[in-house]
C-alpha cells in the first residue's frame, strides 16, 4: 500500500511547551485512520501542521510524495479540512459556502457549479442549496461544514470531531458519507470523543497522548496489546458518591472510572480481585444492581495507555 | 481570481448586513437633516432685527445738548427707533427685562449711562452704537467750540442729520457654507472615517466564524486574502459614502462645489485610511474586544474634535493639538477650502497624507501578517 502521507520526527513546540513530540507516523491510500487522544494530547495540533495551517518547528510532512512545506499549494490542493468548529458563513446559502470554498481552490465556471451541487447533493443538501445556514439544524450545519471540504475532490480529508453535538441521525448520515468518500478513493483522517465511531468506521487507529503516538494499529492489533487486562463493569444505584480512590488501592486494578450507574474498571486479567471489589462497594453502601466482565476494547486501551478517559 | 472572489463575498455579506449597510447610510443622512435643521442659526449669517425701543431718562442743564439730543432722537425715529423717555413711576429694569424696551439710558452732564436687554443682544448692541456715535459727536462739537464756537456750533447743528450711526463692515464672503452643506461634508468624511470598524473586524470575524481555517488551509496566500478582503471592504464603504453624497447633493441640495471628482477621490483616500487603520489596530491588538474599544474611543474623539457634530473654532492649547490630530479636522478644512475657495493644492496635501498614514498602517499589517502563523 503506497502512503499518501508520511509524518517523519515531526515536533512543534509553543515557546517551552511541546505539543508534538517527534513523531513519526505514515498513512497508506484509501485509510480511514482514526486519531484518538485525550484533550490537550496534540492530535490538533498535528492535524493542524498537516492541513498547512501551523508550521511544523521539526521534521517534515509529505503528502502524496511532496513535503507540504516546500509544496504548499500541491498539498492545500490535494487537502480537505472539516473543523471541528462550524466554518461556515452564515450570511451566504448553502451553495454560495460550498461554491466559495471550492473557488478558492481554482474551480471556475461550469466546473464549479456541477462540484458544488455535487457536493451538497453528497451531504444530502441538495434541496437546501437556496437556504441560508442560520435555518439549519446542528447536523445540517455539520453536514454543510463536510460539503465546504469536499466539493474540489482532496485526496486527503481531515475530518476533526465531525458529529460533535449533533443528533444520532445527522452522525449516522455523516459517518456513512466518511464511508462513501472512502470508497470513492479519499483517505480520511479521522478524530472523535466517541470511542465507538472511530471503532466502527476506522481502519488504523493512532493514540496520541503528550504529543507522543504510544500505539498504533488495527482495532485487533491495538485491543491485543491489553490481553492481560479484564474490564469490570458495575452498575449500581446513584445514591451516594463512590469512593473511586479504595477501589484503585485493590490490588491488580489498573484503572476505575465512573459513567452515569456504571463503574468501569480495568483490571489485571491474572488477579482474581472481584471478590474484593465487591467488598470495598458494599463497605462503601453502594447497591450493586449488575456485574458483568467485558473483553477489552478500544476505550479500555485507551484507558490502560494514557490512564486517562478520552473524554476528560 | 481568488482576490476577486474574495472581494465579491466581502461585497455580498455586508450588503446582506442590513442593519451595518442601514447604519452606514441611515446615520449620515439623518443627523445631515437634524444638525442641519438645528443648528441652521449657527451658520447663518443674517438676523432679523425685531422692535427697537429706548427708554430714556434726559437731565440737561445746556440747550445745546438738549437740541442735540432731540435732533437725534428725530433722526434714529426715522431709522425705525422709537425713543420714549421714561415716566414716572416706571421701573426701567422691569421693562428692559420684560422686553418692552431694548434698552434704558441716561443721558446728563456726567455722560451716557446704557443699560441693554440681554434678550436681545443685536438690537441692543444697536442702540449702544448709535448712543456712542451720538456721544463722540456730541464730545467733538463741545471740543470744537471751546477752540472756535462758530465751528461747534455748525457741528452741533448738523452731527444729527447724519444717518451713519452704525457702519457695518462685514468679512463674510461671497459664498459660505449654510448648516446643510457643513453637515453634508462632516457627515460624509464621519461615515468615511467609519469605515474603520467594519476593516478592524475585517480577519476577527474570520476568527470568530471559524473561517479563518478554511480560508488558511486553501491554496491561497495571506495576501491574496488581505488584498480581496481590502477592495471588498472599500468598495462597498466607497458606495455607501458616494450615496451619502448624492443623497445630500441632489435631495438637501448641499453645495459640494465645482470640483466634485476630486472631493470623491479625497473621499476614497480617506476610506483607505480608515481601512488601513482598522486593519492595522485589527492586528497590532490581538484581542479583538480590546482593538475594538480602541476604534471606537478614537472614532468619537476624532469625530469630536474634527467638527463632526459642530465647528470647532479658535482653540487654544491641548484642544488645538486634538483638533489637528483627528483626520476628520483635516480632510473637512480641505474639503472646505475646496469647494468655497478652489483651494485645490489644501485637498491634493490631505490625499497625500491620508495615502501616506494607509501606506504605514497597510505596511505593518502585512509584517503582523506574516510574522503569525495564522490569522
Amino acid at each position: 500500500m503506497s502512503h499518501v502521507l508520511e509524518i517523519r520526527n515531526l515536533t512543534k513546540k509553543f515557546g517551552d511547551f511541546i505539543a508534538v513530540d517527534n513523531m513519526t507516523l505514515n498513512i497508506g491510500e484509501g485509510e480511514i485512520f482514526g486519531f484518538l487522544g485525550a484533550n490537550g494530547a496534540g492530535k490538533s495540533t498535528t492535524i493542524n501542521m498537516i492541513a498547512s495551517l501551523l508550521r511544523p518547528t521539526k521534521g517534515e510532512i509529505v503528502l502524496l510524495g511532496k513535503n507540504i512545506v516546500k509544496d504548499s499549494k500541491f498539498a492545500k490542493m490535494n487537502t480537505g479540512i472539516v473543523p471541528q468548529e462550524l466554518a461556515i458563513y452564515e450570511d451566504m446559502t448553502a451553495y454560495e459556502n460550498v461554491s466559495f470554498f471550492a473557488g478558492l481552490y481554482g474551480l471556475r465556471g461550469a466546473m464549479l457549479r456541477e462540484r458544488t451541487e455535487e457536493a451538497l447533493a453528497f451531504v444530502g443538501l441538495g434541496d437546501k442549496h437556496q437556504s441560508f445556514p442560520k435555518n439549519f439544524s446542528g447536523g445540517m450545519k455539520r453536514r454543510l461544514n463536510i460539503a465546504c471540504a469536499i466539493a474540489h475532490l482532496p485526496k486527503l480529508i481531515i475530518m476533526d470531531e465531525p458529529t460533535v453535538g449533533i443528533d444520532p441521525q445527522s452522525r449516522n448520515y455523516i459517518l456513512q458519507s466518511v464511508r462513501k468518500l472512502n470508497e470513492m478513493g479519499c483517505t480520511i483522517i479521522y478524530t472523535s470523543h466517541y470511542m465507538e465511531e472511530v471503532e466502527e468506521i476506522c481502519t488504523r487507529i493512532a493514540i496520541v497522548d503528550h504529543g507522543k503516538i504510544i500505539a498504533e494499529g488495527t482495532k485487533e492489533q491495538l485491543t491485543s496489546i491489553i490481553t492481560d487486562t479484564k474490564e469490570i463493569w458495575i452498575g449500581f444505584r446513584a445514591d451516594g458518591a463512590i469512593s473511586i480512590e479504595s477501589l484503585q488501592g485493590i490490588a491488580g486494578v489498573t484503572a476505575v472510572r465512573q459513567e452515569e450507574n456504571t463503574l468501569k474498571i480495568v483490571s489485571k486479567s491474572e488477579v482474581n480481585n472481584l471478590n474484593r471489589i465487591i467488598q470495598q462497594l458494599i463497605k462503601d453502601q453502594v447497591e450493586i444492581r449488575s456485574v458483568e466482565e467485558q473483553a477489552p476494547n478500544l476505550e479500555s486501551v485507551f484507558l490502560t495507555l494514557t490512564g486517562r478517559n478520552l473524554r476528560d | 481570481m481568488a482576490i476577486w472572489r474574495i472581494a465579491l463575498k466581502e461585497i455580498l455579506s455586508s450588503v446582506r448586513n442590513r442593519q451595518t449597510f442601514l447604519f452606514m447610510l441611515a446615520l449620515p443622512i439623518i443627523l445631515m437633516l437634524i444638525l442641519g435643521a438645528g443648528l441652521s442659526n449657527a451658520f447663518s449669517s443674517k438676523h432679523s432685527v425685531g422692535e427697537v425701543r429706548l427708554l430714556y431718562k434726559a437731565t440737561f442743564s445746556e440747550n445745546d445738548m438738549s437740541a442735540y439730543w432731540d435732533s437725534f432722537t428725530k433722526a434714529i425715529g426715522k431709522e425705525g427707533v422709537e425713543v420714549v423717555p421714561i415716566r414716572p413711576g416706571m421701573d426701567w429694569r422691569q421693562e428692559v427685562s420684560s422686553g418692552r424696551y431694548t434698552a434704558y439710558a441716561t443721558i446728563d452732564k456726567d455722560g451716557i449711562a446704557f443699560f441693554g436687554s440681554s434678550k436681545n443682544t443685536v438690537e441692543s448692541g444697536i442702540l449702544q452704537g448709535m448712543l456712542v456715535a451720538f456721544a463722540d459727536r456730541y464730545a467733538l462739537g463741545t471740543a470744537a467750540f471751546q477752540a472756535s464756537p462758530g465751528v461747534g456750533t455748525n457741528i452741533l447743528k448738523h452731527a444729527a442729520e447724519s444717518k451713519d450711526f452704525i457702519q457695518e463692515t462685514t468679512l463674510v464672503a461671497d459664498r459660505k457654507p449654510g448648516s446643510i452643506d457643513y453637515y453634508a461634508v462632516s457627515m460624509t468624511t464621519m461615515i468615511a472615517l467609519f469605515s474603520i470598524i467594519s476593516a478592524n473586524y475585517l480577519f476577527g470575524a474570520e476568527r470568530a466564524r471559524k473561517t479563518a481555517i478554511r480560508l488558511m488551509a486553501a491554496p491561497i496566500s495571506k495576501g491574496e486574502i488581505l488584498v480581496g478582503k481590502m477592495i471588498g471592504n472599500v468598495f462597498i464603504n466607497t458606495l455607501c459614502v458616494l450615496v451619502v453624497v448624492l443623497f445630500s447633493k441632489f435631495v438637501y441640495h448641499a453645495y459640494w462645489g465645482n470640483h466634485f471628482w476630486l472631493v470623491l477621490l479625497a473621499l476614497l483616500t480617506e476610506v483607505l485610511l480608515a481601512v488601513s487603520l482598522g486593519l492595522g489596530i485589527g492586528f497590532l491588538l490581538t484581542k479583538q474586544e480590546g482593538s475594538y474599544m480602541v476604534v471606537m474611543i478614537f472614532l468619537q474623539c476624532a469625530s469630536f474634535f474634527g467638527g463632526a457634530y459642530f465647528p470647532i473654532e479658535n482653540t487654544e492649547g491641548i484642544l488645538t493639538l486634538l483638533t489637528n490630530l483627528s483626520p476628520l479636522r483635516w480632510i473637512n478644512t480641505a474639503l472646505l477650502e475646496l469647494i468655497y475657495m478652489d483651494n485645490i493644492v489644501a485637498v491634493w496635501k490631505v490625499i497625500g497624507l491620508n495615502l501616506g498614514i494607509a501606506a504605514v498602517f497597510l505596511v505593518l499589517t502585512v509584517i503582523s501578517i506574516r510574522r503569525r502563523e495564522a490569522f
